[in-house]
Protein backbone atom coordinates (compact mmCIF):
# COMPACT_ATOMS: atom_id res chain seq x y z
CA UNK A 1 0.00 0.00 0.00
CA UNK A 2 1.20 3.46 -0.82
CA UNK A 3 1.07 6.47 1.45
CA UNK A 4 -1.33 9.20 0.51
CA UNK A 5 -0.59 12.88 0.98
CA UNK A 6 -2.92 15.63 -0.15
CA UNK A 7 -1.89 19.24 0.44
CA UNK A 8 -4.43 21.57 1.93
CA UNK A 9 -6.28 24.23 -0.02
CA UNK A 10 -8.54 27.03 1.20
CA UNK A 11 -11.50 24.68 1.26
CA UNK A 12 -9.97 21.24 1.73
CA UNK A 13 -7.84 19.84 4.56
CA UNK A 14 -4.30 18.50 4.64
CA UNK A 15 -4.42 14.72 4.52
CA UNK A 16 -1.65 12.31 5.37
CA UNK A 17 -2.05 8.55 5.42
CA UNK A 18 1.00 6.71 6.52
CA UNK A 19 0.88 2.99 5.98
CA UNK A 20 4.10 2.46 7.93
CA UNK A 21 2.85 4.34 10.99
CA UNK A 22 -0.71 3.04 10.58
CA UNK A 23 -1.94 6.55 10.86
CA UNK A 24 -4.36 8.88 9.17
CA UNK A 25 -4.07 12.60 9.87
CA UNK A 26 -6.57 15.16 8.59
CA UNK A 27 -6.27 18.84 9.50
CA UNK A 28 -7.71 22.16 8.39
CA UNK A 29 -11.04 23.19 6.96
CA UNK A 30 -13.38 21.20 4.77
CA UNK A 31 -15.98 22.71 2.47
CA UNK A 32 -15.11 21.27 -0.95
CA UNK A 33 -17.32 21.97 -3.93
CA UNK A 34 -18.13 18.27 -4.10
CA UNK A 35 -17.33 16.48 -0.85
CA UNK A 36 -18.17 13.00 -2.14
CA UNK A 37 -15.75 13.45 -5.04
CA UNK A 38 -12.97 14.98 -2.94
CA UNK A 39 -13.10 12.24 -0.31
CA UNK A 40 -13.47 9.32 -2.77
CA UNK A 41 -9.70 8.47 -2.80
CA UNK A 42 -9.60 8.72 1.00
CA UNK A 43 -12.53 6.32 1.38
CA UNK A 44 -10.78 4.00 -1.07
CA UNK A 45 -7.58 4.11 1.01
CA UNK A 46 -9.54 3.37 4.18
CA UNK A 47 -11.23 0.41 2.51
CA UNK A 48 -7.80 -0.93 1.57
CA UNK A 49 -6.24 -0.54 5.00
CA UNK A 50 -9.09 -2.18 6.90
CA UNK A 51 -8.88 -5.15 4.52
CA UNK A 52 -5.08 -5.29 4.67
CA UNK A 53 -4.01 -8.59 6.30
CA UNK A 54 -0.81 -6.94 7.63
CA UNK A 55 -2.65 -4.21 9.49
CA UNK A 56 -4.36 -4.95 12.78
CA UNK A 57 -4.39 -1.52 14.36
CA UNK A 58 -4.80 2.00 13.15
CA UNK A 59 -5.12 5.57 14.48
CA UNK A 60 -7.01 8.43 12.90
CA UNK A 61 -6.41 12.00 14.04
CA UNK A 62 -8.92 14.62 12.94
CA UNK A 63 -7.98 18.23 13.56
CA UNK A 64 -10.74 20.04 11.76
CA UNK A 65 -11.59 23.67 12.44
CA UNK A 66 -14.67 23.83 10.26
CA UNK A 67 -16.52 21.42 7.98
CA UNK A 68 -19.68 21.88 5.94
CA UNK A 69 -22.73 19.65 6.01
CA UNK A 70 -21.76 17.48 3.03
CA UNK A 71 -18.35 16.82 4.64
CA UNK A 72 -20.17 15.84 7.82
CA UNK A 73 -21.91 13.10 5.88
CA UNK A 74 -18.58 11.79 4.52
CA UNK A 75 -17.02 11.80 8.01
CA UNK A 76 -19.98 9.79 9.31
CA UNK A 77 -19.40 7.26 6.52
CA UNK A 78 -15.71 7.07 7.50
CA UNK A 79 -16.53 6.51 11.19
CA UNK A 80 -19.18 3.90 10.33
CA UNK A 81 -16.60 2.08 8.19
CA UNK A 82 -14.14 2.16 11.12
CA UNK A 83 -16.81 0.94 13.48
CA UNK A 84 -17.58 -2.05 11.28
CA UNK A 85 -13.87 -2.89 11.14
CA UNK A 86 -13.66 -2.65 14.94
CA UNK A 87 -16.57 -5.08 15.24
CA UNK A 88 -14.56 -7.49 13.09
CA UNK A 89 -11.62 -7.28 15.46
CA UNK A 90 -9.42 -4.45 14.18
CA UNK A 91 -8.10 -1.92 16.68
CA UNK A 92 -8.92 1.58 15.55
CA UNK A 93 -8.82 4.76 17.61
CA UNK A 94 -10.14 8.11 16.49
CA UNK A 95 -8.80 11.26 18.11
CA UNK A 96 -11.03 14.23 17.41
CA UNK A 97 -8.59 17.02 18.22
CA UNK A 98 -9.94 20.51 18.71
CA UNK A 99 -9.00 23.81 20.23
CA UNK A 100 -10.25 23.97 23.81
CA UNK A 101 -11.92 27.29 22.94
CA UNK A 102 -13.66 26.11 19.78
CA UNK A 103 -17.00 25.06 21.28
CA UNK A 104 -18.47 24.42 17.82
CA UNK A 105 -15.77 21.87 16.93
CA UNK A 106 -16.07 20.18 20.34
CA UNK A 107 -19.85 19.87 19.95
CA UNK A 108 -19.45 18.41 16.45
CA UNK A 109 -17.08 15.77 17.85
CA UNK A 110 -19.57 14.92 20.59
CA UNK A 111 -22.32 14.47 18.01
CA UNK A 112 -20.24 11.94 16.10
CA UNK A 113 -19.33 10.15 19.32
CA UNK A 114 -23.00 9.88 20.36
CA UNK A 115 -23.75 7.98 17.15
CA UNK A 116 -20.95 5.43 17.54
CA UNK A 117 -21.04 2.48 19.91
CA UNK A 118 -17.89 0.39 19.67
CA UNK A 119 -15.37 2.68 17.95
CA UNK A 120 -13.07 4.35 20.50
CA UNK A 121 -13.62 8.05 19.82
CA UNK A 122 -11.62 10.48 21.97
CA UNK A 123 -12.28 14.17 22.07
CA UNK A 124 -8.86 15.68 22.68
CA UNK A 125 -8.70 19.31 23.70
CA UNK A 126 -5.58 21.12 22.65
CA UNK A 127 -4.47 24.72 22.93
CA UNK A 128 -4.25 26.71 19.75
CA UNK A 129 -5.23 24.58 16.79
CA UNK A 130 -4.21 26.55 13.75
CA UNK A 131 -5.60 26.22 10.29
CA UNK A 132 -3.67 23.36 8.67
CA UNK B 1 -22.78 57.01 -14.79
CA UNK B 2 -23.82 54.43 -12.20
CA UNK B 3 -23.98 55.96 -8.76
CA UNK B 4 -22.03 53.47 -6.70
CA UNK B 5 -22.07 55.83 -3.72
CA UNK B 6 -25.85 55.42 -3.54
CA UNK B 7 -25.46 51.63 -3.48
CA UNK B 8 -22.74 51.93 -0.86
CA UNK B 9 -24.82 54.30 1.33
CA UNK B 10 -27.90 52.17 0.96
CA UNK B 11 -25.99 49.12 2.19
CA UNK B 12 -24.52 51.12 5.09
CA UNK B 13 -27.89 52.46 6.27
CA UNK B 14 -29.31 48.95 6.15
CA UNK B 15 -26.33 47.69 8.22
CA UNK B 16 -25.16 45.40 5.45
CA UNK B 17 -21.55 44.47 6.16
CA UNK B 18 -21.11 42.36 3.08
CA UNK B 19 -22.84 42.13 -0.27
CA UNK B 20 -22.16 40.06 -3.38
CA UNK B 21 -24.18 39.82 -6.54
CA UNK B 22 -23.25 38.00 -9.69
CA UNK B 23 -21.83 34.73 -10.92
CA UNK B 24 -20.46 32.48 -8.20
CA UNK B 25 -17.80 29.84 -8.62
CA UNK B 26 -16.27 27.65 -5.94
CA UNK B 27 -13.08 29.74 -6.12
CA UNK B 28 -15.01 32.91 -5.26
CA UNK B 29 -16.59 31.16 -2.27
CA UNK B 30 -13.11 30.27 -0.97
CA UNK B 31 -11.85 33.82 -1.29
CA UNK B 32 -14.90 35.48 0.18
CA UNK B 33 -15.03 32.96 3.03
CA UNK B 34 -11.48 33.84 4.08
CA UNK B 35 -12.31 37.55 3.99
CA UNK B 36 -15.53 37.05 5.93
CA UNK B 37 -13.73 35.15 8.67
CA UNK B 38 -11.13 37.94 9.03
CA UNK B 39 -13.86 40.56 9.05
CA UNK B 40 -15.76 38.80 11.85
CA UNK B 41 -12.54 38.47 13.80
CA UNK B 42 -11.68 42.18 13.40
CA UNK B 43 -15.18 43.13 14.51
CA UNK B 44 -14.58 41.23 17.72
CA UNK B 45 -17.45 38.80 17.11
CA UNK B 46 -17.49 35.98 19.66
CA UNK B 47 -16.33 32.61 18.37
CA UNK B 48 -19.71 30.82 18.51
CA UNK B 49 -21.42 33.61 16.58
CA UNK B 50 -18.57 33.86 14.14
CA UNK B 51 -18.67 30.09 13.48
CA UNK B 52 -22.45 30.19 13.03
CA UNK B 53 -22.32 33.09 10.55
CA UNK B 54 -19.52 31.38 8.64
CA UNK B 55 -21.34 28.07 8.52
CA UNK B 56 -24.66 29.57 7.36
CA UNK B 57 -22.81 31.62 4.74
CA UNK B 58 -21.09 28.53 3.30
CA UNK B 59 -24.30 26.49 3.17
CA UNK B 60 -26.13 29.43 1.54
CA UNK B 61 -23.58 30.08 -1.21
CA UNK B 62 -23.09 26.38 -1.89
CA UNK B 63 -26.85 26.18 -2.37
CA UNK B 64 -26.63 28.90 -5.04
CA UNK B 65 -23.84 26.95 -6.70
CA UNK B 66 -25.92 23.77 -6.63
CA UNK B 67 -29.40 25.05 -7.31
CA UNK B 68 -29.60 28.53 -8.87
CA UNK B 69 -31.60 28.43 -12.11
CA UNK B 70 -29.29 31.08 -13.60
CA UNK B 71 -26.37 29.20 -15.10
CA UNK B 72 -23.38 30.07 -17.24
CA UNK B 73 -21.49 27.28 -18.88
CA UNK B 74 -19.41 26.56 -21.90
CA UNK B 75 -20.62 23.42 -23.66
CA UNK B 76 -17.19 23.08 -25.32
CA UNK B 77 -15.35 22.94 -22.06
CA UNK B 78 -15.24 20.75 -18.97
CA UNK B 79 -14.85 23.79 -16.76
CA UNK B 80 -17.23 24.12 -13.87
CA UNK B 81 -20.52 25.94 -14.36
CA UNK B 82 -21.06 29.33 -12.82
CA UNK B 83 -24.35 30.11 -11.13
CA UNK B 84 -25.67 33.55 -10.37
CA UNK B 85 -27.02 34.72 -7.06
CA UNK B 86 -26.95 37.36 -4.38
CA UNK B 87 -25.61 37.07 -0.83
CA UNK B 88 -25.88 39.73 1.85
CA UNK B 89 -24.82 39.67 5.47
CA UNK B 90 -26.08 42.34 7.83
CA UNK B 91 -27.13 43.13 11.37
CA UNK B 92 -30.76 43.42 12.36
CA UNK B 93 -31.95 43.96 15.91
CA UNK B 94 -28.71 42.73 17.43
CA UNK B 95 -28.33 39.59 15.33
CA UNK B 96 -26.50 38.64 12.17
CA UNK B 97 -28.73 37.96 9.17
CA UNK B 98 -27.51 36.03 6.18
CA UNK B 99 -29.63 36.54 3.07
CA UNK B 100 -29.31 34.60 -0.11
CA UNK B 101 -31.22 35.04 -3.34
CA UNK B 102 -31.33 33.42 -6.76
CA UNK B 103 -33.60 32.65 -9.68
CA UNK B 104 -35.63 29.46 -9.43
CA UNK B 105 -38.00 27.72 -11.83
CA UNK B 106 -41.64 28.32 -10.90
CA UNK B 107 -42.28 24.59 -11.09
CA UNK B 108 -39.72 23.99 -8.31
CA UNK B 109 -41.37 26.39 -5.83
CA UNK B 110 -43.66 23.87 -4.09
CA UNK B 111 -40.72 21.52 -3.42
CA UNK B 112 -38.51 24.30 -2.04
CA UNK B 113 -41.35 25.54 0.20
CA UNK B 114 -41.97 22.04 1.46
CA UNK B 115 -38.26 21.55 2.26
CA UNK B 116 -38.01 24.79 4.24
CA UNK B 117 -41.38 24.44 5.98
CA UNK B 118 -40.46 20.95 7.14
CA UNK B 119 -37.57 22.32 9.22
CA UNK B 120 -38.33 25.96 10.01
CA UNK B 121 -40.52 25.34 13.07
CA UNK B 122 -38.74 22.34 14.52
CA UNK B 123 -37.08 22.79 17.91
CA UNK B 124 -33.33 22.21 18.36
CA UNK B 125 -33.69 18.66 19.66
CA UNK B 126 -35.80 17.59 16.68
CA UNK B 127 -33.41 19.30 14.27
CA UNK B 128 -30.46 17.49 15.82
CA UNK B 129 -32.26 14.14 15.50
CA UNK B 130 -33.24 14.88 11.90
CA UNK B 131 -29.68 15.98 11.04
CA UNK B 132 -28.23 12.76 12.45
CA UNK B 133 -30.84 10.63 10.69
CA UNK B 134 -30.31 12.36 7.33
CA UNK B 135 -26.53 12.18 7.71
CA UNK B 136 -26.69 8.39 7.46
CA UNK B 137 -29.21 8.32 4.61
CA UNK B 138 -28.62 8.29 0.88
CA UNK B 139 -29.20 11.84 -0.44
CA UNK B 140 -32.38 12.42 -2.47
CA UNK B 141 -31.66 11.99 -6.21
CA UNK B 142 -32.41 15.65 -6.93
CA UNK B 143 -29.87 16.80 -4.34
CA UNK B 144 -26.29 17.61 -5.31
CA UNK B 145 -25.17 17.99 -1.72
CA UNK B 146 -25.99 15.78 1.20
CA UNK B 147 -29.44 17.31 1.67
CA UNK B 148 -28.24 18.50 5.06
CA UNK B 149 -27.58 22.19 4.37
CA UNK B 150 -31.05 23.42 5.22
CA UNK B 151 -31.13 21.47 8.50
CA UNK B 152 -27.68 22.80 9.36
CA UNK B 153 -28.90 26.38 8.77
CA UNK B 154 -32.03 25.78 10.85
CA UNK B 155 -29.85 24.46 13.67
CA UNK B 156 -27.72 27.60 13.64
CA UNK B 157 -30.74 29.91 13.35
CA UNK B 158 -32.10 31.74 16.39
CA UNK B 159 -35.39 32.53 14.64
CA UNK B 160 -37.43 30.51 12.12
CA UNK B 161 -35.95 30.68 8.61
CA UNK B 162 -37.82 33.16 6.42
CA UNK B 163 -38.25 33.12 2.67
CA UNK B 164 -40.07 34.80 -0.20
CA UNK B 165 -40.71 34.07 -3.87
CA UNK B 166 -41.17 37.08 -6.14
CA UNK B 167 -42.61 36.16 -9.55
CA UNK B 168 -40.39 37.32 -12.44
CA UNK B 169 -42.13 35.84 -15.47
CA UNK B 170 -43.90 32.66 -16.56
CA UNK B 171 -40.82 30.55 -16.07
CA UNK B 172 -38.92 32.07 -13.15
CA UNK B 173 -39.31 33.55 -9.70
CA UNK B 174 -36.73 35.19 -7.47
CA UNK B 175 -36.21 33.21 -4.28
CA UNK B 176 -34.86 34.86 -1.13
CA UNK B 177 -34.01 33.05 2.08
CA UNK B 178 -33.07 34.70 5.37
CA UNK B 179 -31.31 33.08 8.30
CA UNK B 180 -30.86 34.95 11.59
CA UNK B 181 -28.04 33.71 13.78
CA UNK B 182 -25.55 34.41 16.54
CA UNK B 183 -25.72 35.64 20.09
CA UNK B 184 -27.56 38.89 20.53
CA UNK B 185 -25.21 41.86 20.30
CA UNK B 186 -25.96 44.39 22.99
Amino acid sequence: MNDLIIEKTQSTPYINFSHEHKKLFISGESFPENAAKFYAPILEWIKQIINDPNTDSFTADFEIIYFNSSTSKVFMTIFDTFENAVKKGMQITVNWRCDSENETAIECGEEFKEDLSTLPFNIVLVKGVENG
Amino acid sequence: MLNLYELYKNAKTKNIIFYYSGPIAHASIEGVAATLRKNLQYEGTDEITSNAVFSVFIEQVQNILNYSAEKFSDINSDDEDLRAGVVAIGYEEGFYCIYCGNKVYNQDIPKIKENIDSVRNLDKEHLKALYKERRRMEPPPSSKGAGLGLIEMARKAVKPIDYTFIPMDEEYSFFTIKVVTGREKI
